[in-house]
């Protein structure tokens, strides 16, 4: 192992919280500045990649939410198609957003189903294109022992 | 299958006999019906029925119960008999739809419902070869002749403006013969004459003997091989005073009459021999159908009843004959009479009817004929043709009725026959007796031919009341033909002799062979244009497809250049100028370099100085996006590269370094693209939906980024596709790479397992 | 402006193709991004280019004002996600077919239909389908 790499897997693992903070914040931002669900899950898939390059791929996908790429992609997806149901119910039409307001002293908080869906098209994209990325990495390691599965 | 079974398939036909008298018996003609069908195109199932259809309509009934109840017995214990007869009871179907339908589309579709239902029937014994490509035969010529005939449908309903036959032949006679509706009558005609198998395509019908005899009987007596006469005779008043039409159905017809005559001595083979025999009659039909005036179109009527009342029977002789005696060949067969008394009774009334003789139906037809003939002005050549065509009827009549029955017993005797049952004999005998009866008292079926004449006849001039079916025997003629039929029936074999003889010689240009190596050629031409498009070469693949969208795009941006103006030209913001200069770099450099890591590293660079752009142009969230995707991109591409350069790949392909060809189209595909996209810019912009975007964004969805607000709440649904369609890829793909894995491990052994 | 981004989709177009038109296939693969790239910066001016300013509703404002056209942006957004997964698909059959077939020339790929004598296409000359991979030898 050279000195390179020895550098990078120890910047890997503030660099990886940081990302992946700066991603969820682009995701919360997203309805009101540029920003939002594809955005998030791409930065997230870049820290990912970063995880894969500095410590191998098969930890990158064990740092993953249920620590494989399929979970949070199907997750996600299934987050962004429930979150239309509610809208449904209420008598709008599939995928009708509903919002609610909480007063939390000065502040309040907005929750609507706008932003399920947003966070389910953030793991979607996570998910998926982690996965190719991840499977594309793979090809490139020895089969060594902490390697890819 | 029982008799309860073969009584209650039996009972289809008959009930249709009794709707078709009792629509005569109440309606008067002509009767029309329908119902809507397609109304977006105006297509409407409409049907009419006049007097040409009620002639059919009381054959194809009455004959089918004949046939019905000699399918009964003659498939007797047969496993597909049911088949039989349900293919039998959809054709009856079929034709009863095509000399009904009165749109051309629904007689179409009837039509080829015919062609496709006798492919079945020809093939029912589908275990043997021969009746395979027999059946492939008739499909092949019948269905493309069907195909050609909605062709000639289309163009002249196009150039009449009316689909309706009875519209159509009001309308055409007062046309003036433009080359369109020449066209039409030209594909119209070759439809009807496949399925009439007139000359040259007269071959399919002998080889589609192949099929049972009640199949035989019913489609070539009374029912589909008439379908051709049937529509000729119909679109006579259309066309009835070109000479064009006039002169193509009389000379057609006549060399099929004569032709087919011919061809019947060549034969041994008795179901063949009637076959030949059928071709003959249609070509008469035919000619018939081309002369002029009121009795010729009775003759027409006549002749259709006469045959189908006396080769229906003629048909069943032969399979009884086949059934009782084991062979239809008829060097092997004579004596016949004591074993098979009613068969030789039924032959030889049909046969009377056949060969003219007084006191039956087809000396009436025989009469009316010589009438037609006699006024209008006579074709010498068909005059010729009928001549043979008479002479050599006597002589097959005597062959089905006297030769086998009465004569000639073959050495070894007479050979071991039987009687069939009475589902086997009634049915013959049957028609054969009402073919006398109608030839005794010919003014039953007066009213019938008249009104079939009628239906023939030009618009207005149908009011003629045609001359009493009264015949007159001309004892001079009928001995003349009788005496050369004799001469043709004691000199059989010689005739038959010499024409094998003959056909050995000239087999390579006749229709049939013809026809064989035109489908030899099929596979083959389909290989060449193989070999020549399918090279196997994905760049050429990738250039056929491309060539087509700038041809498509070229042709349609030629065509509407007139109406463009370019985009003003303007001085670029210096983002997006630089922006434009990096991806011009990443595009050369992808072009001109081998090294696959530097085309990787280009490539990306496009990406970013597109997303510089993306940037400049206002869309920042598109650029994060694209900086994002296109970082991990080429991480990710040139992980794969590193792989490939290890495994010993890295070397590129051999392929020149310059290709011209390529560069040609690339640069064709990327001006009629770029030429696309200035020309939409340069039309006024419709703002619409950005405008509505704009202004709810904020007090609709509470969101102030109005992209992200129509990602995840304006056009949620199609986001969630496009989310699912990625993640659906990515199932797709990850068998792929772990099988590439899974094989790395495998080759090496005591590695990760 | 227009005219300097169709300057960039042109030549990006034209480089995309020129890629796409090569034998090797992973040229053939990153021509793939590259068309994509044009076609989505094509997308984008085909919804008009306005003054450069995001689609972003100024805090306190009701209306969107003066911006560029956020549909396309929207469009585009997702055209380059799919196009990521697109590329990343074709480059995962890249690698299955030099698995399978042993090589990244197209030209070389004779297994479908391989006639023998025939002049166009001429026939597989290894007879053994399954290539030797990775190649012994070779670490």
């Amino acid at each position: 192992m050279t000195s390179r790499i020895v550098i990078l897997a120890v910047v890997a693992r503030p660099l990886y919280l940081v990302i992946l903070l700066a991603s969820v914040w682009v995701l919360l931002r997203g309805h009101d500045e540029p920003g939002g669900g594809f955005i998030g899950g791409l930065m997230a898939v870049s820290a990912t990649i970063l995880w894969a390059v500095a410590h191998g791929t098969a930890a990158a996908r064990a740092r993953l939410p249920l620590g494989d790429a399929l979970w949070p992609a199907v997750i996600g997806l299934l987050l962004a198609a429930l979150s239309g149901v509610p809208g449904l119910l209420g008598g709008g039409a599939y995928l009708t957003h509903l919002w609610w307001t909480l007063a939390l002293g000065p502040a309040e908080l907005k929750l609507s189903t706008v932003l399920l869906f947003d966070i389910g098209v953030y793991l979607a994209v996570w998910g998926a294109l982690a996965g190719y990325a991840l499977a594309l990495l793979a090809v490139d390691e020895r089969d060594q022992p902490g390697g890819a599965p | 299958m029982s008799v309860a079974g073969r009584t209650l398939f039996t009972l289809a036909p008959l009930t249709a006999l009794v709707a078709v008298l009792w629509v005569l018996g109440t309606q008067t003609l002509p009767f029309d019906f329908g119902w809507d069908w397609i109304p977006a195109l105006d297509i409407e199932l409409a049907f009419r029925i006049d007097g040409l259809s009620a002639l059919m309509l009381l054959m194809i009934t009455g004959v089918g119960v004949a046939v019905f109840v000699y399918a009964g017995g003659y498939l007797s214990g047969h496993p597909d008999q049911k088949r039989a007869y349900l293919l039998l009871s959809l054709f009856m179907v079929a034709m009863i739809g095509c000399v009904t339908a009165d749109h051309v589309l629904v007689l179409f579709v009837f039509w080829e419902g015919t062609s496709l239902l006798s492919f079945l029937l020809v093939g029912f014994y589908h275990e043997r070869r021969e009746s395979r490509k027999s059946a492939q035969q008739s499909l092949l010529v019948t269905g493309t002749g069907g195909l050609i005939l909605l062709a000639g449908f289309i163009v002249l309903g196009q150039a009449v403006g009316s689909y309706r036959l009875s519209e159509i032949i009001v309308a055409v006679p007062a046309m003036a013969p433009t080359p369109a509706l020449t066209l039409a009558m030209g594909l119209v005609l070759i439809g009807a004459f496949t399925k009439s198998a007139q000359f040259p395509f007269h071959f399919w019908l002998p080889n589609a003997m192949a099929a049972p005899t009640p199949v035989s009987a019913y489609l070539h007596s009374a029912t589909m091989v008439k379908l051709g006469v049937y529509l000729l005779a119909r679109l006579d008043p259309a066309f009835g005073e070109w000479p064009l039409w006039v002169w193509l159905l009389k000379g057609v017809g006549s060399v099929t009459a004569a032709w087919g005559m011919v061809l019947a001595l060549r034969e041994r083979d008795l179901k063949r021999i009637l076959a030949w025999s059928t071709v003959a009659t249609l070509g008469t039909l035919v000619v018939l159908v081309g002369l002029r005036g009121e009795s010729a179109s009775l003759a027409v009527g006549a002749l259709l009843l006469a045959h189908a009342l006396y080769k229906a029977p003629l048909f069943f002789v032969a399979g009884n004959i086949d059934h009782g005696a084991g062979t239809r060949l008829i060097d092997r067969l004579g004596g016949l009479r004591r074993q098979m008394p009613w068969t030789a009774a039924a032959a030889l009334l049909a046969a009377a009817s056949l060969a003219g003789l007084p006191l039956s139906f087809g000396f009436v037809a025989k009469d009316v004929i010589s009438e037609a003939k006699g006024l209008g002005e006579v074709f010498t050549f068909a005059r010729m043709a009928n001549t043979v065509f008479g002479t050599i009827a006597v002589a097959v009549a005597g062959i089905t009725a006297v030769r086998v029955f009465w004569l000639r017993v073959p050495p070894g005797g007479v050979r071991e026959a039987h009687e069939g049952g009475a589902a086997l004999v009634l049915p013959p005998l049957l028609l054969g007796l009402v073919g006398v009866v109608l030839g005794v008292y010919p003014l039953l079926a007066q009213d019938l031919l008249a009104a079939a004449a009628a239906a023939m006849s030009p618009a207005g001039a149908g009011n003629a009341v045609p001359a009493p079916l009264d015949p007159q025997p001309d004892l001079g003629s009928l001995l003349l033909g009788l005496m050369f039929g004799v001469a043709v029936f004691l000199l059989w074999d010689r005739c038959h002799r010499g024409l094998e003889w003959l056909a050995v010689r000239t087999g390579r240009i006749g229709m049939s062979s013809v026809y064989e190596r035109s489908l030899e050629w099929i596979p083959r031409v389909a290989a060449w244009t193989t070999r020549r498009m399918q090279t196997g070469s994905l760049p050429a693949y990738v250039a056929w497809v491309l060539a087509s969208v700038v041809l498509a795009l070229g042709v349609m941006l030629w065509l509407g250049s007139a109406e463009w103006t370019w985009p003003a030209r303007a001085v670029p913001s210096p983002g997006v100028a630089g922006a434009a200069g990096l991806i011009v770099l990443g595009a050369v450099f992808a072009c001109l370099m081998r090294d696959r890591l530097v085309v990787l590293l280009s490539v990306g660079l496009i990406g970013y100085g597109s997303a510089v752009m993306f940037l400049f142009l206002g869309a920042p969230d598109v650029a994060y996006t694209q900086f994002t995707m296109e970082t991990v991109f080429v991480i990710v591409a040139a992980a794969v590269l590193l792989k490939l350069r290890r495994m010993g790949l890295d070397r590129a392909v051999p392929e020149p370094a310059w290709r011209p060809g390529a560069l040609l189209l690339s640069l064709l595909v990327a001006s009629v693209l770029t030429a696309l996209l200035l020309a939409v810019y340069a039309t006024p912009f419709d703002p619409v939906l950005s405008a509505f975007f704009g202004e709810q964004s904020v007090p609709g969805a509470y969101g102030r980024n109005v992209v992200n607000v129509i990602l995840v709440d304006f056009r949620a649904l199609d986001t969630l596709g496009e989310v699912a369609v990625v993640v659906l890829s990515l199932l797709a793909a990850l068998p792929i790479l772990q099988a590439w894995r899974r094989r790395a491990r495998a080759r090496r052994p005591g590695v990760g397992t | 402006m227009i005219w300097a981004v169709a300057a960039a989709v042109w030549i990006t177009l034209a480089s995309g193709v020129y890629l796409c038109l090569s034998r090797d296939v992973f040229r053939v693969a990153l021509g793939l991004a590259v068309v994509g790239a044009g076609v989505n910066l094509a997308l984008l001016a085909s919804g008009r280019l306005g003054a450069g300013l995001p689609a972003v509703v100024p805090k306190g404002e009701q209306l969107l004002v003066g911006a560029s056209n956020p549909l396309p942006q929207a469009l585009v957004l997702t055209a380059i996600v799919i196009g990521f997964a697109l590329v990343c698909f074709s480059l995962a059959l890249v690698l299955g077919l030099i698995r399978d077939a042993g090589t990244d020339d197209a030209l070389e790929l004779r297994a479908a239909e391989p006639v023998p004598g025939d002049e166009v296409k001429p026939p597989q000359t290894d007879p053994a389908h399954a290539p030797d991979w990775p190649p012994e030898g070779r670490p």
